[in-house]
């Protein structure tokens, strides 16, 4: 090996096309682009490829680190955590420029102390979107400098504690917030809620420390909660489109009884009158019908085009607020249904409640109707036939139950049903 | 014209299109669905109302060479249709990209100059894949990458490859790879190139950027190069005396604040982080970091000696439980002790020896001195509770001397004496 400090000559000059170095002099955005695209080890490695590619990688604005960055066939925790994050600080070191995208998701990482170190660099480094997931242990707190990020547009957290310094005024920029596996305050959530007013989507999965859920949100569009409350309200939130609740605990029996007169469904849905898309999910029906449910509301949801329900049709209270929110979307166009089979009737037996004529109501745009996990009960069947007598213009119902014991039964009797519309095809699936 | 000829012509002049010049000077026509779908095209002619006739053709730029702009015509003519389904369109889209490395990136350039975002990501997403999971000769092999690093800068440790967190195995690794180098070079190369230090520790190894221009800063071994540092030492001189300034109207405000045990918890933990630091760099250097003299001939060893062991004294006292030590300070005052102590491998302090070793001699020795420029960044992490480290260094060793003021000062070991001082 001869001159090993000195350069090797560069090979041969411009004329020759199929020399040419064609991908070093693209714009530096486009580099910084496909950088980006790949994953932090390859993109990390170009600079060992020449003298020009030396820094390049140290622009680029993502920076991901997730269980794929290490590549180790050791199955010791301590060695992998150890590794990771000797590469974290290491690229953090030696980046150059704002990060804007950041996110930490790595099945063995731990070391709390490193992370909140890791945060503080971000903190100067005009990061946008931070996301941290913490898969193992107990909720991981974050250190109050994540709350000085300036132009924070995204915050997804998985198994953190939030508790912001006094002086927290809110995340001006945030457009996107993701919080699952969360412990908050109940006045930090109304806080951070409210203070963030530019907010956009709002996703919540499985909190604690909180149980009034009182969103304040003028910018609002999609709010996607799953969890364990008291109560749910909204304020101000005229952009809301897309919600989705789920309520993961049964609400109690004593609650029913000592509520007053007005109902819980037609509060709901006073404050979302452009909601397109709803969500019922687990027990969240029950609760909305709490109270006295009327036979429709006061004033129709015309925005409403998809409805998903999860209902137990032995409750009577469930399948009155089921009936009432369906006569009062008159423009839907998509109704899943999906039944609960394992409850045991509530209040008495339910007989002949689809069946009240007295109301007729016309689902002018219903085209999609997918009922799942039925078993054959009246109410269920009577359901069916009500939505199939009442959409003229339906394409499918699929009709899928939860066990293949009665089906026979039950297919005799979907043959029988009357169909406002001449297309409507309607498909028995197999459980 | 006649009318039968004007049915005829009119299929024709439906159609309106933009005239676009390329870079070989060739002027054509392009439909103007298909041509305005690049944004810089459409930029030409609504604000600037070129292209409507043959003198006034848009000039296309340099990137976009012809053979590129028919290709992103073609591309161009088959997304501007509305009616098409998100499969069609990527099935177009992934064979539109199979094409040659070199077209590729010609395609990329391309695009980007007509701010075509959706060509320049789909591009950008190939050569991704085309880069992604090889290996950098494999690399350079494709994209005929000159490979002009120096075999010095090839060896410098890529974060992916060490699998051993322990630095210092490193360090003696890529220490002794150096060397071989060099005698190698030595071999061949009559001057030996003083100046270019090769020597590296780990403030070298962790500040990449430094590497490739031959200079090297921070830790030094001691048998080289006495004009180097006394330089370094000077330059370093002046910065300490802007620190000094700045802590001093800082000391006062901040003693009310010594009593948060988590400052504590963190000077401990940093100073032992320091320690560890030295550590490691003792592997090469027979002198710790706190330790760089500005002549080797006007300290002699011992008197050295004795200042390591101040130095380290200082921090097991600063690390020592602080219920305990309220205790001696309370039943002493101000009479000062120390006790001799030893670092461990893994940097935790030991204590041994007895408590009454001896007190700091009031008049010859004044004023421990340390470095701490160099490890400033270690010490961000206490930002955030608002001290700077003078801050936390100093109300600490308040509450250990018993003093109501201390004036700390960063300095390099100008002075072979220890000085305490007290305002």
């Amino acid at each position: 090996m001869s001159n090993v400090k000195q350069r090797e000559p560069p090979k041969f000059p411009c004329e020759i096309d199929t020399e040419l170095d064609r991908i070093s002099s693209l714009p530096g955005h486009v580099l910084d682009q496909i950088l980006s695209l790949l994953p932090i080890r390859d993109a990390v490695r170009t600079s060992a490829l020449s003298r020009k590619w030396r820094y390049k990688w140290s622009q680029i604005p993502h920076l991901v680190f997730d269980t794929q960055c290490i590549s180790t066939n050791s199955q010791d925790q301590t060695v992998v955590k150890n590794k990771l994050v000797n590469i974290i600080d290491h690229v953090l070191l030696l980046h150059n420029g704002p990060i804007y995208k950041f996110k930490l998701s790595h099945r063995d990482l731990l070391g709390l102390s490193d992370i909140d170190r890791w945060i503080l660099h971000l903190s100067r480094r005009s990061t946008k979107e931070f996301v941290l997931e913490i898969w193992k242990g107990q909720r991981y707190k974050l250190p109050s400098c994540l709350f000085s990020f300036e132009n924070l547009i995204h915050l997804e957290l998985f198994n953190c504690l939030l508790k912001p310094p006094l002086a927290f005024k809110g995340f001006r920029n945030l457009k996107s917030l993701d919080l699952q596996h969360v412990t908050l305050a109940q006045e930090v959530f109304e806080n951070l809620i409210s203070s963030c007013a530019l907010l956009e989507r709002l996703t919540l999965m499985n909190f604690d420390g909180f149980t009034h859920l009182h969103i304040n949100a003028p910018n609002l569009q999609f709010f996607d909660v799953g969890g364990v409350f008291d109560d749910v309200s909204f304020e101000n939130t005229f952009l809301l489109t897309l919600v989705s609740i789920g309520l993961y605990v049964r609400v109690k029996n004593d609650q029913i009884v000592s509520h007053g007169s007005s109902s819980r469904l037609v509060r709901f849905f006073v404050n979302l009158p452009h909601i397109r898309r709803l969500e019922i999910q687990s027990y969240f029906l029950k609760y909305l019908a709490i109270g006295k449910v009327p036979s429709k509301f006061p004033k129709p949801c015309i925005d409403l085009n998809y409805l998903s329900i999860r209902i137990n049709f032995n409750d009577f209270e469930e399948n009155s607020a089921a009936l009432c929110l369906l006569r009062s979307c008159p423009n839907l166009q998509e109704i899943e249904m999906l039944a609960r089979p394992e409850e045991q009737a509530s209040v008495g037996p339910v007989t002949d409640f689809w069946k009240d004529d007295h109301w007729k109501c016309l689902f002018g745009q219903l085209r999609l109707v997918k009922i799942v996990g039925i078993s054959g009960i009246r109410s269920e069947l009577d359901c069916i036939k009500f939505l199939l007598s009442n959409s003229p213009v339906l394409e499918t119902m699929t009709v899928k139950p939860a066990s293949n014991e009665g089906g026979w039964e039950l297919v005799k009797e979907l043959l029988r049903f009357r169909r406002a519309s001449i297309q409507a095809e309607v498909i028995y699936l197999e459980p | 014209m006649s009318e039968v000829d004007m049915a005829v012509i009119k299929p024709e002049m439906m159609k309106s299109y933009i005239w676009i010049q390329t870079t070989d000077g060739a002027i054509q026509q392009v439909e103007q669905e298909v041509a305005m779908f690049c944004p810089m095209i459409c930029q030409e002619v609504i604000q600037k109302g070129m292209g409507s006739s043959k003198n006034y053709a848009i000039s296309l730029p340099q990137r976009v060479s012809p053979a590129m702009f028919s290709l992103i015509l073609d591309y161009c003519r088959f997304h501007q249709v509305p009616g098409r389904s998100n499969k069609e369109r990527k099935s177009f889209d992934e064979k539109f990209v199979r094409m040659d490395t070199k077209r590729l990136c010609e395609l990329t350039s391309a695009a980007d100059s007509l701010q075509l975002k959706p060509l320049v990501d789909l591009t950008s997403r190939a050569l991704a894949r085309i880069i992604e999971g090889k290996t950098p000769e494999e690399i350079r092999e494709i994209f005929h990458l000159p490979d002009d690093l120096t075999e010095e800068e090839k060896l410098e440790p890529l974060k992916n490859t060490t699998d051993d967190p322990r630095i210092r195995l490193l360090n003696r690794l890529y220490a002794k790879k150096r060397k071989e180098l060099k005698e190698r070079e030595k071999l061949k190369n009559v001057e030996a190139e003083e100046d270019l230090v090769d020597d590296r520790s780990v403030d070298d190894l962790l500040s990449f950027i430094n590497g490739g221009d031959g200079d090297s800063k921070g830790i030094r071994t001691s048998k080289n190069k006495k004009k180097h540092r006394k330089r370094k030492d000077q330059q370093k001189c002046a910065t300490s005396n802007e620190a000094i300034e700045m802590h001093k109207k800082e000391s006062n405000a901040v003693s009310s604040l010594c009593h948060n045990a988590e400052v504590d918890h963190e000077l401990q933990s940093s100073l032992s982080e320091t320690l560890r630091l030295q550590d490691a760099a003792e592997i090469f250097a027979p002198t710790v970091e706190f330790d760089e003299v500005d002549n080797d001939d006007e300290i002699d060893p011992a008197l050295k000696e004795e200042i390591d062991r101040e130095v380290e004294d200082f921090a097991r006292i600063l690390n020592s439980d602080w219920p305990e030590r309220m205790q001696e300070l309370l039943s002493l005052g101000q009479e000062r002790r120390r006790t001799h102590l030893s670092v461990n491998g893994n940097g935790t302090l030991k204590r041994y020896g007895n408590a009454n070793a001896g007190s700091i001699d009031g008049n010859k020795k004044d004023c421990i001195v340390i470095d701490v420029n160099s490890h400033r960044s270690m010490f961000d992490v206490n930002q955030r509770e608002g001290m700077t480290f003078e801050q936390m260094l100093s109300c600490s060793m308040q509450l250990v001397f018993g003093l109501p003021r201390v004036q700390f000062q960063l300095a390099k070991y100008m002075i072979p004496q220890t000085r305490l001082c007290s305002a």
